[in-house]
């Protein structure tokens, strides 16, 4: 038996965990931003939060890259002992897949905003399986060099190729993850609005991709 | 167990009321994590002290045989574990954990008028990868120590993943989830310190987790991130000294350096937010302490090189280094003299979480003058052994968190239970405590310096018996000072059962929104909530009365009468 608090209304705040986020706070002397007003319905948390923490965990993300890149220069300006990894070609075959992924992750948000849900979906459909190639060419990659004899144990360049690479891989995969639970998700039920987690996911892919030519040319500059 | 935090649907006597688990163990709810991350806490400083113990008992007598224990510290490899684990449970689950996850979790939310996390369901799963991590540490101590080392390596990573998460939840929770009105200039301070710890974590730990998956890599799959030694002789001479260790190094102490001074950061709001309600004086130079809070993280960012000043790297940079460490000195001494002059002059009241406030700026002080001889590269390196160091991190990081910890669970007991704790036990506890860390770590800092110093044999040998001497009587003072926490863990468990209850919703008059949330939520179809916030987190008024405060979600319509009683319709 739990005894009541002194003040039983603190818990029943507190136990409303059905009820949405407050009023968007006049932060900064502005009032709401407009697509967020539009996208909140009744009940439901503010689809801030989302944006927000996505831009946080890319800032995040970002760090971890550049903690590996850091350790990547210092050895590479450091070392006597550097020797470079040649580059598959498939590599640059794979950069135009990502930024093509890209560029129709954006024809199906345009397409979204018109209302052309089937557009939406082939071309959101045609971003994740762009994606998913992507990762089967880094595999391709991989192969080719396993089969030169490069591995991730033969040499520091090499180790870092291949950490680099994996790396990357791996968020991507977290990517595609996120465009099949837009694709697959029934939207009329959930408190997310489609526009809302497509634009999230945008931010997340788009920087996926910048990321890729970040590490592409570091790797490049290194030679 | 008397909660008072009302788990069970007393509103909705229709649902059957959950089990046991279900309301405090794989809850989502932030007040129920917090609370798991205190009792992980709790364990974990026991635990943390118990291998400070096994360590000093066998460097002052180093036959003995502890049964059971012993065998823990039998060989060198395994009386290396022990430093190791001690640091990390104290580190990670006490320093980092507590004040941050612990804490923060159960009060950010309330304070800000928010209904719970951005991301309550990331919250869990932090909360049990943080578990998982623990048990991680743990097993890598009993297990032979090269698997031991990796499983450490591997929690670490598991660690930084979680804390990642729980960081991002924070600073997401901070910007988006306020109540209306409670505009950043009058956040609690405590939340300021939540908001920026979370902002450096997430740049930190993401460091360490690259670091880890690097050490990860080389012990699994064989990569040359960190080189081996015998690929360091097989260098020339002239590169051995600068490749070595120095990767490892800069990854590790660049997250290192500013995760201590980041974990600072909720004893510092803690404190100043207590300092300030239990004095009944606003915070002295409120914007400034933001400020200082930012400095003293970012700071962090820019001093790992403090620890590498032997390390044959380039001539200049110790100096760049030892500079940039000394200005840590610049927003500490503006926060300590932000406490001191929001005490000046104030009634002071001797509460057992006054005290503990109080020792928490003197030890905060003392710990932290010793670290302007470290900043001198110099000095450093030459001058003093590990002792003085050791002495400085555990005044200024270890004793001085614990401090802000004890004072903040004193203070917030009755919100977390509904109960008080005991003031004279926790008054005794204060005195031992206070008194016994400073015979302990005190005193660590003259052996280090006579460490190293040059003496002719015959003050070497009269040093040396001093030396050993003083070593036995820390170790006696660190017996009787853990022994003195029994005090603290009788209290705390008796009180959870036994303690006075609390009668009234606000027992310190305190102006912030978890004390004062009356106002029922509306339940709209909007989700809006009557939580207004009028005013800033420290308006406290010289009248000298019960009526000395004006709690941040008051309308101003009812403002104190001059002269007269504060009218309040709450609380």
């Amino acid at each position: 038996m739990v005894a009541p608090t002194a003040t039983p209304e603190v818990d029943e705040i507190l136990e409303d965990t059905t009820r949405g986020g407050g009023p968007i706070p006049p932060f900064g002397g502005g009032g709401d931003d407009d697509s967020a007003g539009e996208d909140r319905r009744p009940g439901n948390p503010s689809p801030d939060r989302y944006s927000t923490g996505m831009a946080i965990g890319i800032l995040s993300i970002l760090m971890f890259f550049m903690a590996l890149a850091s350790a990547f220069i210092v050895l590479r300006r450091g070392s006597g002992v550097w020797v470079t990894v040649r580059l598959p070609r498939i590599l640059w075959v794979n950069t135009v897949v990502l930024l093509a992924s890209s560029f129709t992750l954006e024809s199906a948000r345009r397409r979204l905003a018109f209302a052309n849900l089937a557009g939406f979906r082939r071309l959101w459909l045609a971003t994740t399986c762009l994606g998913l190639l992507f990762v089967l060419g880094q595999v391709v990659a991989w192969r080719q060099l396993v089969l030169s004899g490069v591995y991730i144990a033969s040499n520091q360049a090499s180790s870092f190729f291949y950490i680099f690479t994996a790396a990357h891989a791996v968020h991507l995969l977290g990517g595609i993850g996120a465009l099949l639970y837009v694709l697959i998700r029934n939207f009329e039920k959930s408190k997310l609005p489609r526009r809302t987690a497509a634009e999230v996911t945008s931010y997340y892919w788009h920087f996926m991709d910048a990321l890729w030519v970040f590490l592409l040319a570091l790797l490049v500059l290194g030679h | 167990m008397q909660m008072t935090t009302g788990f069970d649907n007393s509103a909705n006597p229709a649902q059957p009321r959950k089990g046991f688990f279900s309301r405090h163990v794989f809850t989502a709810n932030h007040r129920a994590i917090g609370l798991n991350y205190l009792w992980l806490g709790l364990f974990s400083v026991f635990l943390g002290m118990a291998m400070s113990l096994i360590m000093r008992i066998h460097l002052i007598w180093p036959g003995t045989n502890i049964p059971g224990l012993s065998s823990l510290a039998s060989a060198a490899e395994r009386y290396a574990t022990l430093p190791l684990l001690h640091g990390s449970l104290m580190v990670f689950f006490v320093l980092t954990a507590v004040p941050q996850a612990g804490f923060g979790n159960y009060l950010l939310p309330l304070q800000i008028g928010a209904p719970d996390m951005a991301f309550p369901a990331l919250n869990l799963v932090s909360f049990w990868a943080t578990v998982a991590s623990l048990l991680g540490f743990t097993t890598s101590f009993l297990i032979q120590p090269s698997s031991g080392i990796t499983l450490w390596v591997l929690s670490v990573a598991l660690f930084s993943a979680s804390t990642l998460f729980n960081s991002l939840n924070f600073a997401v929770t901070t910007i988006d989830l306020r109540a209306e009105g409670m505009t950043l200039p009058r956040l609690p301070l405590t939340v300021w310190a939540w908001f920026i710890n979370a902002i450096l974590s997430l740049l930190i730990f993401s460091i360490l987790l690259a670091a880890c998956l690097c050490l990860l890599a080389d012990r699994f799959w064989g990569s040359h991130f960190f080189h081996s030694a015998p690929f360091l002789a097989s260098l020339p001479p002239n590169l051995q000294a600068t490749t070595a260790l120095a990767l490892w190094q800069r990854l590790f102490w660049f997250f290192a350096q500013a995760e201590v001074y980041v974990a600072m950061l909720p004893c510092f709001g803690l404190v100043t937010h207590l300092l300030s309600t239990l004095s009944r004086r606003p915070v002295w130079g409120e914007r400034f302490v933001v400020f200082a809070f930012c400095g003293v993280g970012l700071v962090g960012f820019f001093v790992w090189g403090q620890h590498m000043f032997s390390s044959a790297l380039d001539p200049f940079s110790p100096l760049v280094f030892s500079v940039l460490a000394s200005s840590l000195g610049i927003p500490a001494m503006f926060l300590i003299l932000s406490w001191l002059a929001t005490l000046w002059g104030a009634r002071i009241q001797l509460s057992a979480s006054m005290l503990f406030a109080l020792g928490f700026v003197s030890l905060f002080l003392s710990g932290g003058i010793s670290g302007i001889f470290l900043a001198r590269q110099d000095l450093s390196a030459a001058a003093v052994s590990d002792e003085f160091i050791t002495g400085h991190f555990h005044l200024v990081m270890g004793v001085a968190a614990t401090f802000a910890i004890l004072s903040a669970l004193f203070f917030w007991f009755p919100k977390l239970f509904g109960r008080r704790l005991s003031e004279p036990l926790g008054k005794l506890h204060f005195w031992l405590t206070f008194a016994g860390v400073y015979c302990i770590f005190m005193p660590m800092h003259w052996l280090g310096l006579v460490e190293h110093s040059h003496s002719p044999s015959t003050r070497a040998v009269a040093l040396a018996n001093a030396g050993s001497s003083l070593r036995s009587s820390i170790t006696v003072a660190m017996l009787l000072t853990v022994f003195a926490q029994g005090l603290f863990l009788f209290n705390f468990l008796w009180s959870l059962f036994r303690g006075e209850e609390i009668l009234e919703s606000n027992p310190w008059r305190a102006t912030t929104l978890e004390w004062n949330q009356a106002s029922p939520v509306a339940g709209t179809g909007l989700g809006t909530s009557d939580l207004v916030v009028y005013r800033g987190a420290y308006e406290f008024i010289d009248s000298g009365d019960s009526a000395d405060f004006l709690p941040q979600h008051l309308p101003p319509a009812h403002g104190p009468k001059p002269g007269g009683e504060l009218k309040m319709d709450s609380a």
